[in-house]
């Protein structure tokens, strides 16, 4: 796990963190010098659509097969339990050019079955571990990447618009993390999507102590993309927003 | 374990599309194995470079000095040590209880002639190193979907023994009436003797 770097996306929701995490996969990928894995922890799974996939197969999907198979009597000892997760984790990833997706699904919601779902996430982290860089598409707090993905996180990046909604959610985020300790992570940045002009950033850099990694203009391109259901790896590689995610990539020192 | 993305395969075995079967089987009776022998029944790796091919294992271990009371754990470390494969490019995930094994061997070590010999030969030494293990063979298939599901239905009643052994040790209840397995411990000599040492274990372990 030494070597992999862990980024994990937060923020309230509808503020651009799949645009985001999308784009981060398509600028990464391009290199296709690194293991790349994109985890999708949106219970929406908006990142597979966001890059073009349909899920076969979710984690929780996983969950739920091994849940009804114990209440079914088959009698599983801790360590085939384990082999049998890990391969139908393995068969979970959907893998395309230049990178893999793992979807995590829906959130637990039939009783207790802690001993599955720590199964489960030490699977995640051990796969995490073999790739170069992983991306987390969280849902909009923390806990939920603590709770059902890693522990652990490098680089925190809090995604919003220019709402003061959005930059407060960003600010309570940060908050929990630092000082709840709901996640270990290295470094924590906000990624601001939709800014119509500087003065906005300017404005927002005054309300907050956040590390502002880069901004994104309101983008048409992206818009478009979202309506027509495009993948967002078409955008083109000259798309300003790209220009930024690269800029918050080198940031992070994720890019070179 | 290690991964191989599609992206770096050269060659896929038994992969959840396609059929496989991986069974382990123990015997006694050193005669009927073929010490340090690897067949293979179909098409070697490397020159099968960018096929996903149905996959079968068969393991044959000649053992010595199992009794009711550890046949059954070292069974499990027989079963375990594929895990312990850290082969170079070479993935594996299997699944015990369905006898499924999935493998990916990447691009570059299939150059390097990574095949059937060298997989077979990594997987002997794992045995041999177990004290009890006196004699390995082994049988490998890629010739057809056919082939490997025949070898299914051949080594089926075997895996019915190994998942009456996995029932018995992960319960209380050694109930034979309504055991769904109760025909295969009729059938197959030990079983029902290692059904009383479970048995008196667990009552030991309850009343101490």
């Amino acid at each position: 796990m030494a070597d992999t770097k862990i980024l994990a996306m937060c923020g309230k929701g509808g503020v651009g963190k799949t645009s985001v995490s999308a784009l981060m996969v398509k600028l990464l990928s391009q290199r296709n010098d690194r293991k790349i894995l994109a985890i999708d922890a949106d219970p929406a799974v908006g990142l597979a659509t966001a890059l073009g996939i349909t899920v076969k197969k979710t984690v929780d999907d996983i969950r739920k097969g091994l849940i009804t198979r114990i209440q079914k009597g088959e009698s599983l000892g801790n360590k085939e339990t384990l082999k049998l997760l890990d391969y139908e984790v393995f068969d979970a990833i959907e893998e395309r050019d230049g990178y893999a997706l793992l979807a995590i699904g829906r959130p637990e919601d039939e009783g207790c079955f802690c001993k599955v779902n720590n199964l489960l996430r030490d699977i995640i982290g051990d796969l995490a571990g073999k790739f170069d860089i992983v991306l987390i598409d969280g849902e909009a707090g923390i806990e939920q990447i603590n709770r059902r993905v890693m522990k652990k996180v490098d680089h925190l990046v809090l995604v919003s618009d220019t709402s003061a909604k959005g930059v407060c959610v960003a600010g309570t985020i940060a908050l929990v993390a630092n000082e709840k300790k709901a996640v270990d992570f290295y470094s924590m940045g906000l990624v601001l999507n939709r800014v119509r002009c500087q003065a906005e950033v300017d404005d927002i850099r005054g309300r907050t102590d956040l590390d502002i990694y880069g901004w994104i203009a309101e983008d048409e391109s992206i818009r478009d993309f979202d309506f027509k259901g495009m993948s967002l790896t078409g955008i083109p590689d000259t798309s300003p927003a790209l220009a930024v995610i690269a800029h918050v990539l080198t940031k992070m020192e994720v890019l070179p | 374990m290690n991964i191989v993305l599609k992206e770096h395969m050269g060659l896929e075995l038994g992969s959840p599309e396609r059929e496989s079967v991986s069974c382990l089987l123990w015997t006694e009776n050193l005669s009927s194995i073929a010490d340090g022998r690897i067949t293979l029944v179909g098409p070697d790796f490397p020159e099968s470079m960018g096929d996903s091919l149905p996959f079968g294992k068969v393991v044959l271990a000649g053992v010595g000095g199992f009794s009711e009371d550890n046949a059954y754990d070292r069974h499990k470390e027989m079963d375990f040590l594929r895990y312990d494969l850290d082969l170079k490019g070479f993935m594996m995930r299997a699944v015990s209880q369905y006898m499924r094994e999935w493998c990916r061997i990447g691009r570059d070590v299939l150059l390097q002639g990574f095949s059937a010999q060298v997989l077979g030969s990594a997987l002997m030494c794992l045995f041999k190193g177990l004290p009890y293990v006196k004699a390995v063979e082994v049988i490998f298939f890629t010739s057809s979907t056919h082939d490997v599901s025949r070898i299914k239905e051949i080594t089926a009643p075997a895996e019915k023994i190994i998942a009456a052994m996995n029932k018995m040790a992960s319960e209380m209840d050694f109930e034979c009436r309504s055991c769904a397995y109760q025909d295969v411990c009729d059938e197959a000599d030990g079983l029902k003797g290692m059904r009383d040492r479970l048995m008196e274990k667990t009552k030991r372990a309850l009343h101490g």
